[in-house]
This record gives C-alpha cells, structure tokens and sequence, in this order.
C-alpha cells in the first residue's frame, strides 16, 4: 500500500512515496537520493548504513521508513556546513587516511558524530567502544581513531577559542 | 641525493575527498534511465541435477521481463579467473574453463539455477519463489581428501576422481631424498587454513545496458575490466568482440583479490540481452557468503630438514587444495604457495606437490597474498619446530638461511635481484625487543595470563613478469591551466593506487600533484592493462606513468626556450629544470615561469606549430621484482578460556622506496588486522550434513572490528630498487601474509601448543591445551567441533 512518506533529513522536507515495508537506507538512498548512505549486510552487524535520528546512530538498514518520519535525521550529506567547509571529522579523515575503499566511511563518520556530540572529550577507548559497531575492512582501525581523535581535539580547540 | 618534490610525502591521496562527503560513485549508486532488476536463484542443494524447470508462473508476475534458466545460456564454459587471458596459450594448464552462468547440474548449496529481470526488486524476489525445480539429488563430496578416494561422487562428470588440477613444484630441485636421510635433524608440520572471506563491505554487482550503437556497457567493482572484458568476450559470449563492450569499473568498494573473478556481470548480461533493457544485478551478504570467492584453503604437510648448524637442507611441501565446485583461482593460488612458500629461505633440496580437488562446496578464488598466507602459516610453524629441534633460537635459525642477491628467487628460476630482508629482521626485533622477549625454547610461563613472541618472515613479488603478461600503458595530456590529466588503468579499491601513481607523475613530469586529474575505469579510455593484484600496479603502472612523465618533462624543456629568449635569456632545453610546476634554469637566475605558461601556448597556438602537450608511456616486466618482510608478534593466551589475545605488532618492510610513507603504513595496518581476524576469528563454517554455509552473516563470521587493534608497528626499509619506478616495489599484499604464523609461533612460545589449523579460536586453542596438539588437528569446516 503506498502512501507518501514527509521526511526531515539534514534539515530539509522531502516526500517520497513509500511502502510500509520499505527500510530507511532504501528510501534515502533509491528515493531520497542521497546514496553516500551505504548498504552493505542489511542485518544491523556493520554499521555502514548508520545514520542520525534525533543525534542518536541508528542502522537505517533495520529501520522501517515509516517510523523515521518523525524524526530529524542526517545523513554523511549533511556533515559540510552550507558554504562548503568540512565537518572537522571529514577534514580529519581527509588529513590521517583513515578513509580506503570508503564504502563504511559514511558510517563511520555519523557514529563518530554522535560519539563526539555527546562526549566532547573521549578517551581512545571511548571512541574505540563507540566505534566498534562500525566494520571497517580496509584500514585496520588505527587512522580512523587517529582522526577521531584528532577531530576532537580540533573541535575543542575552536569551541575555546570562540568562547 | 635527490630532493624529490612529491616522491616520499605523506601526501593526501585524492579520491578520499569524494569518500568523505558521501559523493564517491559507487555501482549501487548509479542508475541507468529505464533500468530494471535483476535477482539470482540459487540452488538449495549442495549436489543435484535439474529434472525440470517451471519458470511460467514467475514469468507471468506482472512486472517480470524474463525468466532465464541454463537453457538461455551460451554453450561455451568459462572460469570465474579471467588469468586464463593473462597467460600464454597452454603455458599453463590451471585454467579450466568448467562452469556456465547457469547451470543445469547444482555442485554446490548457492549454484545459480535462473535469474529474473523485472521492474524493481521486490518483484524480481517476488519472482524467483516461483520458480518451480524438480531435483534429483545426488551423492554430495565436501572433503578435499574424500573426494580424490576411490569411488568418491564426482563433481564433474568430466573429470576422472574429481581432480581438478595436479602438478609438481616446476623448479624441483636438488636431491631431495638424499638430503632428509642425511640431514641431523628432520620435522613435519601439518596444517591447513580456512577460507577467508573477502568480506569486501560493497556485495557483488553489476549493470549491464546497451548504447545507442548497440554496444554493450558493463559497469562493475572489477579489479581488471580489460581482461574481464577479454573474457567475457572469447570465452562466456563469444558471439560477442573485445570491441563489443565498454567496461567502467567506478569506486570499488573493496576487492582484495575477490573483483579478479567475475562476480554477477555475465548474468547482468545475458539479462540485458534478452530483456533489451538495462539491467543491475544485486546480491545479499548471504549470497556473498553463501556464493563463491573466498580463500582456498590448502591441507598441507611440510618436511624440513636441516643440520646441527642451522643451514637448512631440504624442503617438501604436499598440498591438496579444495577448489570447491569450480577451480577458478585455486589451482595457481596453491602453485603460488608453492613458489613463494618454498621460495623465501635459501635452499638447495626442494619438492613439492599441489592437487587441487573438486567438491561440492562454494567456489573457492584468490585473496591478498594469493596463497602466501596459506602457506606461510604451515610453513614458518614447521622452521621453528625445526629450529626448536636443533636448539636454535627461530631468528638465528632464519637469518642463517637468508638468501642473497644471485641466489634463485621465489619465482625460480629467475635470481632474486635485491632483498634487504636481513636488515628488516633486525629492525623489526629491535623494535619489539625479541631479545629480551625470547627466552628459550621450553620455557613454561607461570600464571593464567601467559605470554609468547613469535616471527615470521615473507617474499612476495611485485607483478608477475615473465609470468603473466605483465605490461602496462599510460597516456598524459597538458591542460591549458598547467594540470595534467593521467589517464591510466590501474582500480582504485581503497589502496591508494590513484594518490601514488599522481605523484609518479607529477615528480617525473615536474608538474603539481595538486594538479593531477586521474581518468581510469574505463576501457574505452585507458590502455590495455590486466588488472590490479600481484602487488603489481605501483612497479609496472608506476614505471609506464614515470616514462610517460619524462617525455612531458622534455616537450616543456623544449618550448620553455622560447620562453626564455624572450627574456632575453638564451639557454638549452637540458639547462631547464621543471619542478613542481615551475619552469627555472640555474643559467637565469630569478626568471621563472609557470608550466601553465608552456601548456597554455601550445594549445592556443594559431601558428603552425600548435599540439597541446601529451605523451605515452609503457612499461613490460620480465621479472617479478620481490619485496620481502619480517614480522614479530606478542600475544597473551589466556589458558581459562583459550582466548589469544594480539598484544603487539611490529613488521619490517623491504619496499625499496614507499612512493607515499602514508599510503604504505595504511596498506600494512589494514593488513594485519585482516590478518589478525585470519588467524584468530574468521571461520568458513559449512555444515558438515547438507553443504550449507553456516557463517552467512556478520554476526556469525567474526571479523575484527577496533577491539581488536594491538599496538603495531610498520618499519620500511628504503633502498631503491634499480627496476621499480622511484626505486619502489610492490607492497599491497604482503602484510597479510605474516600475521598468521607469527601468532602462531608467539601462541606455542606461550603455552608450548602447536595449532595446526585456522583459525586459532578461543575453542580451538583450549581443546589442544587439555588434550594435546594431536587431539585437535583441525579442519577447516566445522566449527565449535572442539567444544
């Protein structure tokens, strides 16, 4: 049965007509168009499709489109500010290597965001734990906690100075 | 010493700008106007002939356009390994061509049976449960060894005791038998690895339409469009001409040997043609699992020999490798075992036996290291037990038996022109203290928690020359704004090939790496090239980018005279340097100009000399170039529960040059976590009753995720080599190829347990601690067998 889904990602409106069966990746992707979000097991064990609803990291391969009405959510799209400048965690990933074959990169980022968000200052471990939801097959891990690390720190530095 | 400008700098590599906002295009990202769903059907069965076939009712689904069974296929059989392309005709027998894109006999559980074109996918699934098969089952084989007995199922009718591929070590040598009778001492080690999965995180796929000519466009995550192509054309539509298809290969989502295969583009194919519309193909993660390409594993028992000295004396290896149900990569992964196995110590007695067996099991492929990890992990288990039976410490024992420039390589009968793996040994020891660490052999650790060192060392080449047909071309061309487009087929998967190969170009053309436009994947664009593996792109590609970059070098020395005359400064081209985009003569001091200068005027030049500025460059290897490693790995196994845990890493590359430190170290960490998952958790688990893959998931195939991730080390040893462009070699590979046995070794310094099969799980590993090594020889298939 089709219906129109009213959706609110990265901060804009779009409607698109939907399925109650249809999982959010599929829709944000084949409906909304916004393809950075990654399928890659479609059974919540990799990560890469992770996405943010209301600041949380959710798998959008294990949630129904209908559901994510309601909610504010963005996607890797949404990371660069509206004139262009990179989030400091892409710029991170950019400067350490910590991107590959780049299919899990999406993911990566959005749960290093709501790891960051919610912990300004995490330990290595932190962001070990916070990120070992995300597979990565390619890089090993280490740049990608490099960056992470690093874009804190940046983050910080420039909430200091503005403050 | 030569300054270089970009060689050496840990600079950005540029494809990762488009993989960090999400705008990287990968084939799922691409849709075609008008195109439709394809889905595979797989069989259920691991051993069954098709007595009937009904696609009627999925074929009237509103919304299907075809149903397609083995009966719409070409009557020509091809291999999931295009190498047979790479090869010179009958050099090599490993190449049988033994399967259909749809078959009327199922040889394994996940065989495609028929395939659906429809208007989106929930019909196309829709469809495929409608299919109705009748089929008569048939005794099933899932046992390498089983399956070459006497009265064993075959696999293939065809093939006469299911053998797919049998051969000897080309280069035997020596008197093999003379010298284990005579050596001093004498140790066998038998074990087997499991079949790792690619587990690249971007499933199988493929697009497959037709252009307004007619001709046909593939897009595809392949790791060799060229040779793919050549394949697809001669041997699985060979109605159709190389010239016939056009292959774009965009950002690939991970590959590591298993885009070397053809994956679903034949079925993307013949779905195209039938239903005259484009057509994308997509599978599940199950269906990877479940599907084919992994590593093969490979049963093998090694003889060592050696004298109260050390020096090593004799070497036999016997491998029986389990193709599964179709040979694909196996039989030259388990030839290259052989090569590399036997190739990486200096000695003069050497045998070996490869059989590569047919069963009914998912179809084995090539994976990072092509068979080096395979072997190694049997291999460097049985020098230290050796070692251990003379009562020399495993790093002695190993430097006493190096090779040195002269002596045969691992690619015998071609001398080994380099290596610098005696310096690597000592770095790398160095750096984790194995000195201090290593207490002796026997030594019991007190305590639960026990800790162990352990080693490896590794050769691996860069390409395969004298081989396969190693060559590779590039062409460059100038813009007028002073960038400079390479156009080249390397694929880039992640590794950093495009970043190195910019900066090759950029420092043998004196142009900005900033300026660098990379145009590959496509080959109706870039030269002929087989492919990216063998640890080849950055030595064979990396010398054709750097013979073009020269002839650019020169076509700017040439024109920049003028440039100079005109103030008033008369030099020759040879007294113009180019540099980083900047043209400057030691001859003029303080006059400079910009290569965009140069390139501008030759395109807009409405004289008669005008051509904007371009060149070619081609480079054919005749030999195989190795780089070599040594690795050391600490662990702690904790004796309650089995588990191993990798506490630290430290490895020591022979790279010759690393054309980007960045990139290099990158390789080797993604590597060695690879290869930590490869020794300690990932299992290919088929159960033993019905041929079905048990570990179809993520949550049930463990891969390593950043728990995992011990403290390592990457130490390149530079020394240019004399052939490499910039004098680098190859490394992409080879930090795969260690982990594996070093903690194997460190595990047995640990608790003095010899673990004879991958992985070494915590189940695995406390089963051969209460009831001995012997108890638990393993095998590759059934896990938890030991709880």
């Amino acid at each position: 049965m089709k219906q129109i889904g009213t959706f609110r990602v990265n901060g804009k409106h779009c409607d698109a007509i939907i399925e109650p069966h249809m999982l959010l990746v599929d829709v944000i992707r084949d409906h909304i168009g916004l393809t950075g979000t990654k399928r890659a097991c479609a059974s919540g064990n990799c990560g890469a499709c992770t996405v943010l609803a209301d600041d949380q990291p959710i798998c959008s391969c294990l949630t129904l489109a209908v559901t994510a009405q309601d909610r504010a959510l963005e996607t890797v799209e949404g990371l660069r500010s509206a004139d262009g400048t990179l989030h400091p965690l892409q710029q991170a990933f950019i400067d350490h290597c910590a991107a590959q074959c780049g299919y899990c990169t999406a993911g990566m980022l959005m749960t290093a965001k709501a790891l960051l968000d919610a912990n300004p200052r995490p330990s290595r471990e932190d962001v070990k734990r916070a990120l070992s939801g995300n597979i990565c097959r390619c890089t090993g891990y280490v740049k990608i906690l490099d960056a992470v690390m690093d874009a804190a720190q940046k983050i910080n530095a420039a909430r200091e100075v503005a403050a | 010493m030569t300054e270089f400008a970009y060689v050496g700098k840990r600079l950005t590599k540029p494809d990762i700008y488009g993989k960090v906002t999400g705008e990287a295009k990968y084939t799922d990202d691409m849709t075609v106007p008008s195109m439709v769903e394809g889905r595979i059907l797989a069989s259920p069965h691991a051993h069954a002939r098709i007595l009937r076939i009904d696609t009627s009712k999925a074929a009237a689904l509103p919304g299907v356009l075809c149903v397609l069974t083995h009966k719409d296929c070409p009557d020509s059989r091809f291999s999931r390994s295009t190498m047979a392309e790479a090869l010179p005709e009958f050099a090599f027998t490993g190449e049988r061509q033994d399967q259909y894109i749809l078959t009327d006999k199922a040889r394994y559980v996940g065989d495609w049976i028929a395939a659906v074109a429809a208007e989106d996918i929930y019909t196309a699934e829709a469809a495929l449960e409608l299919i109705e098969v009748e089929y008569e089952l048939l005794p099933m084989i899932l046992d390498p060894h089983k399956a070459l007995e006497p009265g064993a199922p075959s696999v293939h009718d065809d093939v006469a005791g299911n053998i797919a591929f049998e051969m000897d070590h080309p280069f035997n040598s020596g008197d093999v038998d003379r010298a284990f009778a005579e050596a001093e001492a004498v140790v066998e080690f038998t074990g087997v690895n499991s079949r790792q999965k690619h587990l690249h995180l971007e499933t199988d796929i493929a697009i497959a339409y037709h252009e307004s000519d007619g001709r046909l466009v593939i897009i595809s995550p392949s790791q060799g469009p060229h040779l793919a192509k050549k394949h697809l054309t001669k041997r699985v539509f060979p109605d159709l001409s190389d010239g016939d298809i056009r292959w774009l290969s965009p950002t690939i989502g991970g590959g590591f040997g298993a885009r070397l295969a053809l994956g679903v583009e034949p079925v993307a194919v013949l779905l195209a043609r039938a239903c005259k519309r484009p057509v994308r193909v997509t599978t599940t993660r199950e269906e990877d699992f479940s599907g084919y390409s992994s590593r093969t594993d490979q049963h093998q028992t090694i003889r060592v020999a050696a004298n109260k000295d050390g020096k090593l004396l004799a070497i036999e290896q016997i491998i029986v490798a389990d193709s599964g149900a179709y040979l694909s990569h196996s039989a030259t992964t388990a030839t290259v075992n052989m090569q590399k196995t036997l190739g990486v110590l200096k000695c003069d007695n050497i045998r070996g036996h490869l059989t590569v067996a047919y069963t009914n099991t998912p179809t084995t492929s090539g994976f990072r290291g092509y068979g080096n990890p395979e072997g190694a992990f049997v291999f460097q288990q049985a020098l230290d037990r050796l070692a251990e039976k003379i009562g020399m410490d495993p790093m002695e024992f190993r430097l006493k038996n190096l090779k040195v420039p002269g002596d045969p390589s691992c690619f015998v009968p071609v001398p080994l022109e380099h290596t610098k793996l005696e310096e690597c040994i000592h770095l790398a020891a160095e750096k984790i203290g194995y000195k201090d660490k290593w207490q002796g052999w026997g030594v019991a650790k007190p305590g639960r928690y026990k800790r162990g060192i352990g080693m490896s060392v590794l050769t691996h080449a860069s390409g395969a020359g004298g081989f396969l047909l190693e060559h590779s071309s590039c062409v460059m061309k100038v813009l007028s704004d002073g960038a400079l487009n390479l156009i080249v087929s390397p694929c880039e998967m992640g590794q950093g090939i495009i970043g190195a190969l910019a900066q090759v170009a950029a420092e043998s053309s004196g142009l900005r790496y900033e300026q660098i436009r990379v145009s590959t994947g496509d080959t109706d664009v870039t030269m002929f090239d087989i492919g990216s593996h063998a640890s080849r792109s950055m030595l064979v590609i990396g010398n054709a980018v750097a013979a073009a970059g020269v002839k650019i070098k020169e076509q700017i020395r040439d024109r920049a005279v003028a440039l100079f005359a005109e103030h008033q400064v008369r030099v020759t081209p040879d007294q113009i340097e180019v540099r980083a985009g900047r043209i400057t003569s030691d001859a003029a001091p303080g006059v400079a100009f910009d290569v965009a200068q140069v390139a501008y005027a030759a395109i807009y030049d409405f004289g008669s000399g005008g051509s904007q500025l371009n060149a070619s460059g081609s480079y054919l290897s005749t030999s195989h170039h190795p780089n070599h490693q040594a690795a050391f790995a600490e662990v702690e196994v904790d004796t309650e529960t089995g588990l191993v845990t990798v506490l630290n890493y430290v490895s020591a590359h022979d790279i010759g040059r690393a054309i980007n430190p960045l990139l290099v170290e990158a390789q080797m960490e993604g590597s060695l976590v690879q290869g930590i998952g490869f020794a300690l958790t990932e299992d290919f688990v088929i159960d033993p009753d019905t041929g079905r893959v048990l570990s179809d998931s993520l949550l049930t195939y463990r891969l390593p995720t950043t728990m995992d991730v011990p403290d390592m080390a990457h130490l390149l040893v530079e020394d240019p080599l004399e052939a490499g462009p910039f004098g680098a070699k190859g490394c992409g590979e080879a930090g795969l190829v260690n982990p594996a046995p070093a903690i194997a070794n460190a595990i047995y310094d640990a608790i003095g347990v010899r673990i004879h099969s991958l992985p070494m799980a915590a189940d695995k590993v406390l089963w051969a601690l209460r009831h001995g090594e012997g108890a638990a020889p393993g095998g590759s298939r059934v896990s938890g067998q030991y709880l």
